[in-house]
C-alpha cells in the first residue's frame, strides 16, 4: 500500500528507496522532487542540450523506479548513487550520438592550436568540455588538472583519449587527475568546496 | 603486496575513480584493488571528492513535464495488474524453443546488431558460500550471452551489443510456468557494448530473452526478441 505523500516527505532518502523498490509513487515522487534538479542540471552539463537532458534524466529515474532495490545503502548515499545513474545514462547517450554533435563554440584556443580542427573526437571533447560551468572546488582547480578532471568525468572520455587530444603523456594524463581530486579532497577537508 | 606493485597501480587509481581507464586496464586494477588494502584506503579518501563533482555544476530548471511525465509513467507502472502479462504479441505467443538456444523472429528490423543463439554451453564454477554457479553462454552474430546462476536468482550478462538508439533500452523477460514476467531492472549497454540484469528467481523458468523497449521499459514485450536463451530443466 502507497504510504501518503506527507509521510513519505518526512522519510530520510535511504528509508525511501525500500518504498520505491516496492513501487510506491509517492515515495519515489519525494525522491524526485529531492534529487530531480540536480540529476537534470548534471545530465544537462554532460549533454548540452535541454531537450536530451530531459530524456536522460527520465530515463535514468524510471531505471531507479524500476531497480530500487538494487541500492545498496553501503556504497554511498542516495543522491551520489542516483546521480552516478544520471551521469551513465548522459555519458551513453553521448556515445549513442557520437558523430551528431552540434557545432562547436570554441572558447580555448590553446587547446584548439593543437589538434586537427575537422576531427570530431576532439571537436566533442571542447563540446563535452565547455557545456556549462562549473562551480566550487572543481572550479577552483589549476586549468589544466580542472580540465583532464572535466573530459574525463563530465565528457566520458578515457585517459588515452585526453592524451591524444590534448597531446600529453597518458601518464601526466593520470597524474593530473589525481592531483586534481587530491585538491578538490583537501579543500573539502578544510570545508572550503 | 608490494610497495612497488601498489604504486605501481596507485598512479591509476583518480582515473579509474573517474571512469577513465580503458576496460582491460580497469579489470586489472579491479583484481589488483581487491587484495591491497592501501588502494581501497585511498579511494575511500578520495570517495567525498568524487562526489562533489556533480553537484559543483551550474544549476538548471529543469522542465516541469518532465516531472509529470516521469509520474504518470511511474503511476501507470505501479498501478499495472499482473493480468496485462497476458496481452503478448503473437510472435510470442508459444513456440519457444524447447531445447538450447534459438533466433527469435525479426532479425531484419533490429536496430542492434542481433545474436541469434543457436546452442548454449553449461559450465560449473566455483560460487560464493560454497556453492556452485552453473554457466549458459552462447555467442553467436556478434552479441555474447551468459547465464549465471547464483543461489534462487541469476545474472544475465550480454556483451557486444550495439549502442541503443536514444529513448530506447533493453528488457530481459523470463517465461515461467507459461508466463511471460518483466525483469524489473532494465538494460542499456555501457561504453564496451556490456549490459547485465540480475533475475532474482529463476525458478520454474524455462526461458530468458532480451527485447528492446522504449525507455521506461514497457509492461509487454513490443518487438522481436534479440535473444532468447532456453533453461534446461
Amino acid at each position: 500500500m502507497a504510504v501518503r505523500r506527507e509521510k513519505a516527505e518526512r522519510l530520510a532518502d535511504e528509508e525511501l528507496m525500500p518504498l520505491v523498490g516496492g513501487k510506491d509513487p509517492e515515495a519515489f515522487e519525494v525522491l524526485y522532487d529531492r534529487h530531480g534538479g540536480a540529476a537534470f542540471s548534471l545530465a544537462y552539463r554532460i549533454v548540452g542540450d535541454r531537450a536530451a537532458a530531459e530524456e536522460v534524466t527520465q530515463e535514468a529515474f524510471i531505471s531507479v523506479w524500476r531497480s530500487g532495490a538494487r541500492f545498496d545503502a553501503a556504497r554511498g548515499s542516495v543522491r551520489s548513487w542516483l546521480l552516478s545513474v544520471v551521469r551513465n545514462r548522459a555519458i551513453d547517450f553521448l556515445r549513442s550520438k557520437a558523430g551528431k554533435a552540434p557545432k562547436l563554440d570554441f572558447d580555448d584556443e590553446s587547446v584548439l592550436e593543437q589538434r586537427p580542427a575537422a576531427e570530431r573526437t576532439e571537436e566533442e571533447a571542447l563540446r563535452r568540455e565547455t557545456a556549462g560551468e562549473v562551480r566550487g572546488a572543481l572550479g577552483k582547480l589549476p586549468g589544466e588538472q580542472a580540465k583532464v578532471i572535466q573530459l574525463a568525468y563530465f565528457g566520458g572520455f578515457s585517459h588515452s583519449e585526453i592524451a591524444g587530444i590534448l597531446g600529453l603523456p597518458m601518464g601526466t594524463v593520470k597524474g593530473r587527475m589525481r592531483l586534481g581530486l587530491e585538491k578538490i579532497r583537501g579543500e573539502l577537508a578544510e570545508g572550503l568546496a | 603486496m608490494s610497495a612497488d606493485d601498489h604504486n605501481r597501480w596507485s598512479e591509476d587509481l583518480a582515473a579509474y575513480m573517474l571512469g577513465a581507464l580503458e576496460p582491460g586496464e580497469a579489470a586489472g586494477f579491479e583484481r589488483h584493488l581487491a587484495g591491497c588494502e592501501r588502494c581501497r584506503e585511498e579511494m575511500r579518501w578520495f570517495e567525498p571528492a568524487l562526489q562533489t563533482l556533480p553537484e559543483q555544476v551550474e544549476r538548471q530548471e529543469p522542465p516541469r513535464r518532465l516531472r509529470e511525465s516521469l509520474m504518470a509513467e511511474v503511476r501507470a507502472d505501479a498501478g499495472v495488474p499482473e493480468e496485462r502479462r497476458s496481452l503478448l504479441p503473437d510472435w510470442l505467443r508459444g513456440g519457444w524453443s524447447s531445447r538450447g538456444l534459438r533466433l527469435a523472429t525479426g532479425l531484419a528490423v533490429m536496430a542492434l546488431a542481433v545474436a541469434a543463439v543457436a546452442g548454449y554451453e553449461i559450465g560449473k564454477g566455483g560460487g560464493d558460500e560454497g556453492g556452485e554457479s552453473t554457466v549458459l553462454s552462447t555467442r553467436e552474430h556478434g552479441v555474447s550471452v551468459k547465464m549465471v546462476s547464483e543461489g534462487d536468482g541469476g545474472t544475465l550478462h550480454l556483451a557486444n551489443l550495439h549502442q541503443l538508439p536514444p529513448g530506447k533500452v533493453l528488457e530481459a523477460w523470463v517465461r515461467r510456468e507459461g508466463t511471460v514476467e518483466a525483469v524489473p531492472a532494465l538494460l542499456v549497454p555501457d561504453r564496451e557494448g556490456r549490459a547485465e540484469t540480475t533475475i532474482a528467481d529463476m525458478g520454474g523458468v524455462d526461458t530468458v530473452m532480451v527485447t528492446e523497449e522504449p525507455q521506461g521499459g514497457s509492461e509487454e514485450p513490443t518487438s522481436p526478441a534479440i535473444v532468447t536463451m532456453s533453461v534446461p530443466q
